[in-house]
């Protein structure tokens, strides 16, 4: 029999933990406290904090600790945290043009309203492994102290803006306002309303929603044509929520989210191709790889989500949990599903040993009318 | 000084505490777990929290326990039936290290049973609750990918496609080959998804005294049978559901023949699935008599029942076709239909038709593909409408069946309801079931009519299950009538479609259309695409199947010789327009209208 048959599961249990405690908290390296993870692992904690959908770095980096570094697995000890946690408020909506940029390109435009900032990044930097034993020497460049940033610095106007003006893009503005799709108290499913698909690409598994980008573009049923980049940036948001006493919105803190909008050239009998479309992304923490997916999706699906398979992929099958949890679960015992399965295999054979051979349609019993 | 999160920590206080599960999202998974009660076999959808276990791994079946458990219940948890599996131990440790309730692997003390792949051999009583873990509750994705056709099916308790895949699979296996999550009927309301328990525990959900509650945590969905719930495998009437058997065997350890058997070790043993039954049985400490009553050994399987052909034929659901009201003569009749694409209705018509040679308005810019476009039909003759492309005829034909939504006008059918109600009026469902047997559709495309993954003799009992047949041997029965009929040979009734010609399909569509006999036929170009000697055979027999039925056909056709070949009586429309009706020899011989003229003399180069 096999290990699932085997009296002492919890014995068996007991003694896997053990043994990762033994080597993940004990390994004969330095301790790796919560502050080294979030200093040094900025781009993985912020990666956790968006797909576990709490936006908290030492939670986060300590999920990552544990996980051994998997941030598949961090995410969901974070998500699986939080579902121990009830629901204190709801935060007042976010607007995103309050955001204080640390990074921001526009590359669509030369000269855009406000800076193009390329602030903390690694795109122009050669991808030269180094090596060192140590920290490496101080640059010897000292950075001279920034001069204080203008307003139009730290809140740059909104490229979309400038092709609103123009008269270039398609307005899908609503008058109503609807409350967003909360995909953490209901399931979304297709058909379903653009801030369910948003929600859902907010918090997905970051190379899920890459791939699923990339199928559109390159798969057999892609969804992407003309792929332009209006703007993306990196910044800061404030958090209000109304204080419970006097009903008023109080600022609570601030996170830190990437921003991106694509724009889409339209094309179809039905569209008006004298505009473009706009798409949206935004994610917690500095992840532009998700942001960016994000917003081509996003129009992708508006305009293909329904007449193909994009909204079904987009609400069902990017989420990192769903997918990992499913395939892992291949591994836990299945001996009696498939024995039903074997049963049925021999039952074939032995019917066609019995000589009942294949199916031969049956003549026609009498005359049809 | 406190900050606001201090605050509304504070005045959330009494909620906190805690468990892998707050309070909020409890109720919310009993209010979901009600609402299943209350509709037997239907999955509720509920916002599934994320657990300390993964997808897949017991997070919905988890949900659910521990939102009905409490202090004072006791809790037995199985996997593969067995109480002391890594995954049984894991999630035991889990429910009661966090609810402080009991724990058993005694299925008689347990108040709640958490299980996955396996109903317990001892009878669950009434007052006990049976948890399954279900990783896919959606029964129809074998036969469905796409999520929103799967809740339209359930909604309209459209399951023919269910019913054609195991009409396919009796037909190519000769057998049924299901093997666990085997489909079945619940309330006779909704097909459920038996989460993969093998087919031997499936009669223990049926009228059973115990509640089962199914939790599907990765697609956030809850369903249940309630205790004295009808449930049925699915099955035709005369192909006796199956169980698993494997002659000879029995338990190594206890020598039970009746019970789920799994494989024990490599040399061929077995030994029981459900280890504590096994103990019991050791032990003495097990009715095995009231247990061998109970074992579905009635349903092991007997190759000779399986496809025996019945000595008398099941009933099949006929239909008396309704006599025709007095002083009314029309099998259909459609009134002033118009169809705009585009802003604006009839205020679009004006400055467009024939009279100012477009379609497209002038006021709106919309296109008026159909305006003012009124026929009947009455049993026994056929009205063809004809025109070149773009004037109209396919736009009326759509409205008529429910492909196009018309913008104005009344069409109605003598079989619904003597005539008085207006199908444009009707909700798509309704209008999916009039074309099931009261009005059939032979469409130009055949993929459009047919699907070609499917046999010919499958499509024909894709009709028929729609329209209640249930008896394996009267589908075949009558798909091979309906197929000698039509001339196609039945060495082919097993073959996917997708391997005939043209004309093959067309008269697999024309035999499926026919197959309920239903009152009015809707011909939409039957020929056109086909080489003219097959379009000629086709025709023939078209031809010969209106002569000999009572049938009122319409058909559409841009072309004058299949018009003639098979109509009495014929408009003619231009640009969205009837601009001539009359006899089809007459309109033939005499023509009108110039643009009549016109299409007769092209007809006869």
């Amino acid at each position: 029999m096999g290990y699932s048959g085997a009296r002492g599961g919890l014995e068996a249990i007991l003694a896997a933990e053990d043994l990762v405690r033994r080597a993940r908290d004990h390994a004969p390296a330095p301790w790796a406290p919560t502050e080294q993870i979030t200093a040094r692992f900025r781009l993985a904690v912020d990666r956790v904090l968006g797909e576990a959908g709490l936006y908290h770095e030492d939670t986060s980096a300590a999920a990552l600790r544990q996980a051994e570094g998997d941030p598949l697995e961090a995410a969901h000890l974070v998500r699986a945290h939080r579902s121990t946690l009830p629901r204190l408020a709801v935060s007042e909506p976010v607007d995103p043009d309050e955001m204080v940029v640390l990074r921001r390109i526009v590359p669509a435009f030369r000269e855009p309203d406000g800076p193009q900032l390329l602030g903390r990044t690694t795109d122009y930097t050669g991808r030269l492994l180094e090596q060192p034993a140590g920290p490496p020497p101080r640059q010897s460049r000292t950075p001279a102290t920034p001069p204080d940033r203008t307003e139009t610095q730290r809140r740059p106007g909104r490229f979309l803006d400038l092709l609103r003006k123009l008269d270039l893009v398609v307005d899908h503005r609503r008058a109503d306002d609807p409350e967003p799709f909360d995909i953490t108290r209901k399931p979304a499913r297709p058909p379903a309303e653009r801030s369910a698909a948003l929600a859902s690409m907010a918090r997905a598994e970051t190379g899920a929603l890459v791939a699923l980008w990339y199928r559109s573009i390159l798969g057999p049923d892609g969804d992407i044509h003309e792929v332009t980049l209006g703007e993306v940036r990196h910044g800061r948001l404030p958090l209000r929520v109304r204080h419970p006493h006097t009903g008023n919105p109080v600022r609570v803190g601030e996170f830190r989210v990437t921003e991106a909008e694509a724009i889409e050239d339209l094309d179809g009998a039905d569209e008006d191709r004298s505009r473009f479309d706009v798409g949206y992304g935004l994610c917690f923490g500095h992840n532009e790889r998700k942001a960016i997916a994000m917003a081509n999706l996003d129009v992708a699906n508006r305009r293909f989500g329904r007449t193909g398979p994009l909204e079904q992929l987009l609400l069902l099958t990017t989420d990192g949990l769903d997918s990992a949890g499913f395939l892992e679960h291949l591994k836990l015992p299945h001996y009696v599903t498939f024995r039903s399965m074997v049963e049925r295999k021999q039952a074939m054979r032995a019917a066609g040993e019995a000589d009942e051979g294949p199916r031969v349609a049956e003549p026609a019993g009498q005359e049809c009318r | 000084m406190t900050s606001t999160l201090d605050t509304l920590l504070t005045e959330r206080e009494a909620e906190l505490p805690a468990g892998i599960l707050d309070e909020g999202a409890k109720r919310e998974i009993r209010r979901a777990t009600l609402t299943a009660v209350c509709v037997p076999g239907y999955q509720v959808p509920f916002g599934s929290r994320e657990m300390p276990v993964a997808r897949g791994w017991g997070s919905g079946g988890l949900q659910v326990t521990l939102g009905v458990i409490g202090a004072a219940d006791t809790v037995k948890v199985i996997d593969q039936g067995d109480d002391a599996g890594v995954n049984a131990t894991n999630l035991r440790r889990m429910i009661a290290g966090t609810t402080g309730c009991a724990d058993t692997a005694d299925t008689r003390e347990a108040t709640i049973v958490q299980t996955r792949h396996r109903v317990p051999e001892e009878r669950l009583r009434d007052g006990q609750v049976l948890v399954l873990q279900v990783p896919v509750p959606e029964p129809l994705r074998g036969v469905e990918k796409s999520v929103i056709e799967c809740a339209r099916m359930h909604a309209e308790g459209d399951y023919s496609a269910m019913w054609v895949s195991l009409y396919e699979d009796l037909v190519r296996n000769g057998m049924i080959t299901r093997t666990t999550g085997y489909p079945v009927l619940v309330g006779g309301r909704y097909v459920l998804a038996t989460t993969p328990i093998p087919r031997w525990d499936v009669p223990r959900l049926h009228e059973s005294d115990h509640l089962s509650l199914f939790g599907a945590g990765r697609e956030k969905r809850i369903y249940a049978i309630p205790p004295h719930t009808d449930v049925r495998p699915l099955t035709f009437d005369d192909v006796p559901f199956e169980v698993e058997y494997a002659p000879g065997a029995r338990c190594v350890l206890c020598g039970s023949d009746d019970v789920f058997l799994v494989e024990a070790g490599t040399t061929g043993a077995y030994a029981c699935s459900d280890t504590e039954w096994c103990a019991r049985v050791r032990e003495g400490d097990a009715d095995i008599q009231a247990h061998h009553e109970r074992a579905p050994l009635h349903l092991l399987p007997d190759p000779a029942a399986r496809l025996r052909a019945p000595a008398t034929t099941t009933a099949r659901p006929e239909r008396p076709r309704p006599a025709l009201p007095e002083g009314q003569d029309w099998a259909l009749r459609v009134d002033g239909l118009g169809k705009v694409f585009g802003p604006g209705a009839a205020d679009a018509v004006p400055g467009t038709g024939p009279d100012h040679g477009t379609a497209i308005s002038p006021a709106t810019g919309a296109i008026v593909a159909a305006w003012d476009v009124s026929f009947d039909v009455a049993p026994g003759e056929a009205l063809g409408v004809i025109g070149e492309s773009g004037s109209g005829k396919s736009t009326v034909l759509g409205c008529v069946i429910g492909d196009e939504q018309a913008t104005a006008g009344h069409v109605r059918l003598a079989a619904l309801d003597e005539g008085r109600t207006d199908l444009l009026t009707l909700p798509g469902d309704a209008r999916r079931r009039l074309r099931v047997d009261s009005m059939a559709v032979v469409h130009q495309n055949s993929a459009a009519g047919l699907d070609l993954r499917v046999t010919a003799g499958g499509n024909i009992a894709e009709r028929l299950t729609a329209a209640g047949w249930r008896g394996y041997h009267d589908i075949r029965r009558r798909a091979a009538e309906l197929l000698d009929r039509v001339e196609v040979p039945l060495s082919r009734m097993d073959d996917p479609v997708r391997t005939f010609s043209g004309g093959m399909r067309q008269r697999v569509q024309i035999a499926k259309a026919l197959a309920t006999e239903p009152p009015v036929l809707l011909l939409d170009e039957p020929t056109t695409g086909l080489d003219a000697s097959v379009a000629a055979g086709v025709l023939d027999l078209l031809r010969g199947l209106l002569a000999e039925r009572d049938i009122a056909a319409v058909v559409v056709s841009h072309d004058f010789a299949v018009i003639e070949a098979l109509t009495d009586r014929t408009l003619v429309m231009q640009l969205g327009r009837v601009v001539e009706r009359g006899l089809t020899d007459q309109l033939f011989h005499d023509p009108h209208h110039p643009y009549t003229q016109r299409l007769v003399a092209a007809a006869r180069r």
